[in-house]
């Protein structure tokens, strides 16, 4: 085992699999000679060279469409958006080409590329650069989505991304990029679509993703501490396909959920397990589902304003608590 | 303009009430305060009365159905008034109200789903409930599921959540399992002679939920002992005696009468005083040590039983004792009790004496920690200084609910009562 951050888990994933498959290539704004806007792709340039570590001009549309055909034709590229905030630019690319390509076809062209990009809030970023994009992505028959919230997972579900036959939505943090974690010795491959138990427990089943499991984390920690609530967090990992199986496995050892998101509270991926969960467990719950999510505004730029919206653990706690009608 | 009568409130903690029989019928006049209906209650009939006046337009429900609080039943109005559209709010048909016959011989048990919660104190020992507005069993999903799985009956849990809702905490602290041996069988055994089913009477109900409870939550002990009788037998003749000769030559009036019952109410109210340890409770949290001698006499009554409570037997005198207790004998064979006149009893007596019994074990009344079964005062043989003689002898069985009172401290309750016994006069002067 050794100790990564989490970007570097992210250049690990990336270098084995383009120095494993010479289709493998990364292509988006800065990533070349300025080595990553967060320095994700640092040193990737000197390593495999301009054919292969391509910068981009500030097209999101027009790369994102090339790295489709590209892949349509044979080639597996890795597409890096600054953040997933400009993927709104190349949305008809993925939703009309990326998502539908095979489908349309008849099954002769795969689109086997992986969009990447830090997503939801930062720190102050603005209402326009702190969205949490995975809801949008997520909704896509056709499109997969992954949202690792450790370095270990950051490598072994890049990897599997960028091996899978079809378009993968991959889901960073930029609050996460510096964060440390240990990774196993050799290849570290993570299957899309398997969630992860980050803390066991039996009183409530806390359920999230990315940067909220750290928050889920925290907020489990407390409760045990102080209130001696036992809160199991499910780590979702893949939001599509979604390890349903997991999800209402922890469920009915509790019989008590909450989710824990980024993004807004109208509809969205929590929305979503809220549905599968009544659907397939109605008679295991003994209390409303409920959902912790980002305040239904647009983000504040300033900083109280901005934390008070983010989700944060003494929200999560109330969440919890008011599951077991404390 | 028509109304919609419904089921009043007529106890504090009536939820539902059979529609025992109607005193009006369709198209009577009615004025304010006129006898409608008779409703029989867990326990009581009560009479329900009009608190408006008009025509009676329609019956909703026939007698002998099961109607529960604010649930209509019927419409009071003008003559020849349209009632179409009350009559549709409420899902009535335009015929006459139909015999709740179908319902009677259920072989399915009820299911835990909306039904009113039974009109009984709170298990917990807590503060009661609110109750649900319209009378919905509130239950979360996973502790219906529960419920179905250790057949628990919802109605009897106190819901601990958000309007009385139950949650799994509720019904964690219930026994495991209840044996599904009362289920009734779903077909008789021999065809052709059926069976008579009478439908449960809410009474019959009432009777079953909270004995089936007693000796399946409450860890009953039984002490027995066997006292000599010949004294407090010979008291009460005296007594009796004297009573009459106090009535005025040529008077009409009739003489006050004791029975062996009202003396053991007063000499078992003393012998609380002395152990106070047996006038107890067993809640969840606490023992509670009653500081009222409150005694539960068990009467019995054509539909069953019922249990009037002699309120501080321990400070009045044994011919107050049984002018009360024939009071209330009386007006339970009227069904004229009300609910607080049968309830927060601290002891009890069941004597089964006069129906020639010798000995036996009652089951407790809860929440009360013990209850005393009385047999009769019967003709013996006992050896007196050596010698045989005709003697009087009686059983009396403590039955003691272990949680709260332990097998010395009834047997020191018993000793105080056999001491009392048989030496009678302390009854008259303690």
């Amino acid at each position: 085992m050794k100790s990564v951050r989490f970007r570097e888990a992210l250049r690990q994933a990336m270098i084995e699999e383009m120095e494993r498959d010479d289709r493998v290539f990364l292509m988006g704004e800065e990533v070349g000679h300025y080595q990553g806007a967060y320095k994700v792709s640092e040193g990737m340039l000197e390593r495999f060279g301009p054919k292969r570590v391509i910068d981009t001009p500030i097209a999101e549309s027009g790369f994102a469409g090339i790295g489709i055909g590209a892949a349509m034709v044979g080639l597996r590229p890795i597409i890096e958006f600054m953040t997933w905030n400009f993927s709104a630019v190349a949305f008809d690319q993925i939703l009309n080409s990326a998502a539908k390509i095979r489908q349309m076809s008849g099954g002769q062209f795969a689109v086997p590329i992986v969009f990447r990009a830090p997503n939801a809030s930062a720190r102050q970023v603005g209402s326009q650069h702190s969205h949490a994009m995975e809801h949008f992505y997520a909704q896509i028959p056709g499109l997969k989505c992954v949202a690792p919230a450790t370095p270990a997972d950051a490598l072994g579900l890049l990897k599997t991304s960028i091996r899978d036959d079809n378009p993968v939505c991959f889901f960073e943090s930029e609050t996460l990029y510096s964060l440390k974690g240990e990774i196993p010795e050799g290849e570290h491959l993570v299957p899309l679509g398997v969630a992860n138990v980050a803390r066991q427990g039996k009183d409530c089943t806390i359920i999230a993703w990315s940067r909220m499991v750290h928050v889920a984390l925290e907020a489990a920690e407390e409760l045990a501490k102080k209130k001696g609530i036992d809160v199991e967090v499910l780590d979702l990992r893949s939001l599509r396909p979604l390890d349903e199986e997991a999800i209402l496995r922890s469920v009915t050892k509790t019989h008590r959920a909450v989710i824990v998101g980024e993004g807004w509270p109208y509809g969205g991926v929590g929305a979503e397990i809220v549905d599968r969960i009544q659907l397939h467990a109605f008679d295991e719950l003994d209390a409303p589902i409920e959902r912790v999510q980002t305040l239904d505004v647009p983000m504040p730029y300033n900083a109280t304003l901005e934390q008070y919206c983010i989700p944060q653990a003494p929200r999560v706690i109330s969440a919890v608590e008011r599951t077991l009608y404390r | 303009m028509a109304k919609i009568l419904e089921m009043p409130k007529l106890s504090p903690t009536m939820e539902e009430g059979q529609l025992a029989a109607w005193h009006k019928k369709e198209g009577d006049t009615i004025q304010v305060d006129d006898h409608l209906a008779d409703v029989e209650t867990d326990k009581a009939t009560m009479e329900f009365r009009s608190f408006d006046k008009g025509t009676l337009l329609k019956l909703l429900v026939a007698e002998g159905s099961i109607v529960k609080l604010g649930q209509p039943v019927a419409i009071l109005g003008q003559p020849g008034e349209d009632i179409g559209d009350l009559l549709a709010s409420v899902g009535a048909e335009g015929g006459a109200p139909k015999k709740p016959a179908a319902e009677a011989p259920k072989a399915e048990p009820a299911p835990a789903a909306p039904e009113a919660k039974a009109a009984e104190p709170a298990r917990t020992g807590a503060s009661e409930p609110e109750p649900h507005p319209e009378g919905r069993l509130r239950a979360s999903p996973y502790v219906r599921k529960l419920a179905r799985e250790r057949d628990i009956d919802l109605r009897e849990v106190t819901g601990s959540g958000p309007k009385g809702r139950i949650v799994a905490r509720d019904i964690e602290s219930l026994p495991a399992e209840k044996p599904a041996a009362a289920r009734p069988s779903p077909t008789p055994a021999v065809a052709g002679e059926e069976p008579e089913v009478r439908p449960l009477s809410m009474m019959r109900k009432t009777i079953a939920r909270r004995l089936t409870e007693s000796k399946q939550t409450v860890p009953h002990f039984y002490l027995t002992i066997d006292v000599n009788a010949a004294a407090f037998a010979q008291l009460r003749e005296r007594i009796n005696a004297d009573l009459a000769a106090a009535v005025p030559k040529g008077s009409d009036a009739k003489p006050d009468k004791v029975s062996l019952n009202d003396l053991l109410i007063k000499a078992c109210a003393i012998a609380l005083v002395r152990v106070p340890e047996c006038n107890a409770t067993f809640t969840a949290d606490a023992l509670v040590f009653h500081r009222r001698v409150d005694i539960s006499v068990a009467v019995a009554i054509a539909e069953g039983l019922v249990t009037p409570v002699v309120r501080g037997a321990d400070k009045k005198s044994v011919v107050a004792i049984a002018r009360e207790v024939r009071a209330l004998a009386d007006r339970a064979r009227k069904k004229q009790l009300s609910t607080e006149e049968m309830t927060n009893g601290t002891f009890s007596i069941s004597n089964l004496g006069m129906f020639g019994i010798d000995e036996f074990a009652a089951v407790i009344n809860p929440p009360e920690g013990a209850i005393l079964a009385v047999g009769q005062v019967r003709d013996e043989p006992v050896v007196e200084n050596g010698q045989v003689v005709p003697g009087k002898r009686m059983a009396l069985t403590l039955s003691c609910d272990h949680r709260v009172v332990d097998g010395a401290v009834g047997a020191r309750f018993l000793a105080e009562l056999r001491a009392l016994i048989e030496r009678p006069m302390q009854i008259l002067v303690a």
